[in-house]
């Protein structure tokens, strides 16, 4: 067993300049936009006095490279240096949105399993015939419709007409965090469905047609339990690899979503750090969503080779 | 969001909410039982932005602003009308022979909510907190005061360095509340962290990104808030604001779309308002850019623009055009002052005069993602077609666009101005004197006449003859064509039936201790 999960210190070690490219980046393109903080934060008053005056106390008047170096020295230290707009550590605003954003993703990971499991299995129990089609309308229509307007229809039926469910927020304890996130995270499993149930789908078809299935079929096996003992593992193993693509592609959906539903994680600072070209913010934020998708790539080798013991990333490198 | 994104998602919102008001309808319990103001619940304010800091002096952002109100509250404010400056921590002054000396009378028995009563040696610091931070902050706004002086624990005395009449219109703003001498004990950044003052309400937390709370301040000296708390939750989409008030889970909704103000006025249990405000909208034209030194060619634009349809298409006709370089809501707004108006005929005339005849090819500077701004662009477009100035639209997101603005890189752009003091010289010294700091509003206007008129206000404290140097003032800027006055909107909130006592003055602050919630 750990010879097969070897892989995983290099791929840690690859990420390091994976993430200096990061910083890189993102430190120079939000430089390149046009417009300084000072400008944002004095609003309406700003005279090109007070501009100067302001850009000089929060040292951004000095030469690019040196803010950049800054920058640099004060990360290895583990320093994310201090919000432009609330004179704040960026360290204490980013750890107050990250748990948000990841609740969200986790929630609507577990949400979108929960739909797309039995989906998957009802249409591939009977390739062609009306369940099975209508599974498949199902997931055209979530491909189709773009996720903001889902969770405008899901706040109108369940929150303003039902008043089942609150219109965005996030509440103030844990069990109403999970409440308030509900919807928003149907929304983004609605999305991410699609193409879960696409790919369980077909493997699901090959899986029931494969001998083995046959012989289990033949020994009494039926079902539910056939399902899933012996044709759900089995079936996964594709689908593992794209929940794993999709999480990284939802990260940025959930930017979006977190706007609608007024759910103060990363994108919602995120966003209001671009406007007000809060530097630090920005970098902090970005860092971490580049550590988010190379982590969710390691994270699915490991669970793609736990689930399948022919798999041997270490080897295969070698 | 892009923009086209951000107008998709509007029209859909648009469409959905008007389904919903098709099958909604009826079923509104408006229980109007047992008037009188209720006592206790937590008012829950919706808006897009969050606060980003309670130092009151250096802070520059409305919605900051609007909270510290609550807490700190200076010695003079302004009346609900916005046009006057009622005693408010300060009970009454005396002028000396020289208008150089403004001695305060301080009201007896306010403390600060942690008990201790409030002295003149607080109001002191306070003010010259404020003076202090002089460029970096709101401290401008104090540049005439030289000293200010214990008298005696319950007066103070203010020398000035010249004669200046706004002072107490300066001492309402925020940034001159009062607060603990020597921030009672702790650092200026502690203190503002959990800021105290003398106000209705106490400061109680901050969640980043999501809420801000205060709750009613026990030991009130004025009269008690009916509120126990009042939060402010950050809900940035202007469609999921909207939806929160109508469904009950918010109380106001802080400034709802125009687009969807129609709709929410309509909607059950949902009560639309708007309020008078100092907001005015207009065109800058850059000076030094050519052709806009010329007079000529800036009223010819100026009589080319219809500002009737400008209301209706961008405000949804909830506005009026502008007629002035004041609003309606600043003293001494004056409507009879010959400001272009909706002229095609007299546009060409103007033009034919000028220096550029046949006309010319020109650029108009707007934000990206503001509607608004894209609506009026494009109607200027049309209208400015027909004096054979080709109009191109360059548009920057906010930051991006105020940079281009100070650096003087525009043609033509489109700004507004709200009034932070019931006095016009905020707005006068901003806008007509170069001296100001911002080359009058990044326009370069700079006519001698108009700035001595502005420098002869400051220093007149007889009402009626400041009055008339502000109508002179107000005449020769229409006549000048320095800015295209466009129009006035008013504020707007929605909230629930349940919401009474809510109120905005023209400066956009409102006293939240007259608010109670009906059950």
């Amino acid at each position: 067993m750990p010879d097969r999960f070897r892989f995983i210190p290099a791929r840690l070690l690859q990420s390091i300049p994976v993430l200096f490219g990061v910083t890189v980046l993102v430190f120079f393109m939000v430089h390149l936009l046009p417009g300084d903080p000072a400008v944002a934060i004095l609003g309406q008053t700003a005279t090109p006095d007070r501009v100067a005056a302001l850009s000089h106390q929060l040292g951004l008047d000095q030469a690019l490279w040196r803010q950049y170096l800054l920058f640099l020295g004060h990360l290895c230290q583990g320093n994310l240096g201090q919000s432009i707009t609330y004179q704040r550590p960026v360290s204490g605003l980013v750890l107050q949105a990250i748990p948000v954003t990841l609740s969200l993703l986790l929630f609507a990971l577990v949400l979108s399993l929960l739909i797309s499991v039995p989906l998957a299995g009802l249409a591939a129990s009977a390739p062609g015939r009306a369940r099975d089609l209508g599974v498949r309308f199902f997931t055209l229509l979530g491909q189709g419709m773009p996720q903001f307007w889902i969770g405008i229809m899901l706040i109108l039926l369940l929150a303003v007409n039902l008043r089942a469910f609150p219109v965005g927020g996030y509440g103030k304890t844990w069990p109403q965090h999970w409440y308030y996130l509900f919807l928003p995270a149907l929304t983004l499993a609605i999305a991410m469905c699609p193409t879960t149930i696409r790919s369980l789908r077909a493997s699901t078809i090959d899986v029931l047609a494969s001998d083995y299935v046959g012989t289990a079929r033949s020994k009494g096996a039926a079902g539910i339990s056939l399902f899933r003992l012996h044709v759900l593992r089995n079936a996964a193993i594709p689908t593992v690899s794209i929940i794993g693509v999709n999480l990284g592609y939802l990260v940025g959906g959930a930017l979006v979503i977190e706007k609608v539903f007024a759910v103060p994680g990363l994108g919602s600072l995120m966003i209001n750090a671009i406007f007000a070209r809060d530097f630090p913010t920005i970098q902090a934020v970005s860092l971490f969503v580049a550590v988010f998708v190379i982590v969710v790539g390691i994270l699915t080798d490991v669970v793609y080779t736990a689930v399948d013991p022919r798999v041997d990333i270490s080897k295969e490198r070698s | 969001m892009t923009r086209s994104a951000r107008m998709r998602f509007t029209a859909i919102a648009a469409l959905a909410a008007a389904a919903l008001a098709a099958c909604g309808g009826g079923g509104a319990d408006s229980t109007e039982a047992g008037s009188g103001p209720v006592n206790g619940g937590d008012l829950t304010i919706a808006r897009a932005q969050d606060i980003i800091s309670m130092n009151k002096t250096t802070t520059f952002d409305n919605d900051s602003i609007y909270v510290m109100e609550q807490i700190m509250e200076p010695l003079f404010t302004v009346s609900a009308d916005g046009t006057k400056v009622e005693p408010w921590l300060a009970t009454g002054y005396q002028v000396s022979d020289d208008k150089l000396t403004y001695t305060i009378n301080l009201r007896q028995g306010v403390t600060f909510s942690t008990g201790q009563p409030m002295t003149a040696a607080d109001v002191k610091f306070a003010l010259d907190e404020d003076t202090k931070t002089g460029a970096d902050g709101w401290g401008y706004i104090n540049a005439a005061i030289a000293s200010v002086n214990v008298v005696d624990g319950n007066t103070v005395a203010i020398k000035l360095k010249y004669a200046w009449a706004p002072l107490l219109a300066d001492l309402s703003l925020f940034s001159n509340g009062i607060i603990p001498n020597n921030y009672g004990g702790k650092t200026a950044d502690e203190f503002y962290q959990a800021p105290v003052g003398t106000g209705p309400f106490v400061w109680d937390s901050w969640q980043k990104g999501q809420y801000v709370k205060v709750t009613a301040n026990k030991t009130y000296w004025g009269s008690k808030p009916h509120l126990d708390s009042v939060t402010w939750n950050v809900v940035p989409d202007a469609n999921t604001r909207k939806l929160q008030v109508q469904s009950g889970q918010v109380d106001i909704d802080d400034t709802p779309d125009w687009s969807s103000f129609t709709s929410l006025k309509n909607a059950p249990g949902v009560n639309a308002q708007t309020f008078k405000s100092t907001y005015e909208e207009y065109v800058t034209f850059n000076e030094q850019r050519t052709p806009f030194a010329d007079a000529h060619v800036r009223r010819a634009i100026s009589y080319a623009l219809d500002r009737d349809a400008i209301v209706k298409t961008v405000l949804f006709g909830n506005g009026t055009p502008a007629n002035s370089l004041f609003s309606p809501g600043t003293p001494y707004y004056d409507q009879n002052n010959g400001a272009p108006t909706f002229d095609m005929a007299q546009a060409k005339k103007e033009l034919a005069q000028s220096s550029m005849p046949n006309g010319f090819t020109t650029t108009i500077l707007i934000n990206s993602g503001n509607p608004n701004e894209a609506s009026i662009a494009q109607i200027m477009q049309a209208e400015l077609q027909q004096l054979g100035i080709t109009l191109t639209i360059r548009q920057l997101d906010p930051t991006a666009n105020k940079q281009s603005r100070l650096k003087s890189d525009f043609d033509l752009t489109i700004q507004s101005w709200t009034m932070d003091i019931p006095d016009p010289d905020e707005w006068t010294t901003f806008v007509v004197d170069p001296s100001g700091g911002s080359h009058s509003a990044f326009s370069y206007y700079a006519n001698p006449a108009v700035i001595a008129l502005n420098k002869q206000a400051q220093a007149e404290t007889d009402d009626a003859k400041r009055g008339q140097l502000y109508a002179q003032l107000q005449k020769q800027t229409s006549q000048d064509s320095f800015l295209a006055y466009l129009y006035y909107a008013p504020y707007v909130f929605a909230m629930t039936d349940k919401v009474k006592g809510f109120a905005v003055t023209p400066l956009g602050n409102y006293h939240l201790e007259n608010v109670y919630k009906t059950n």
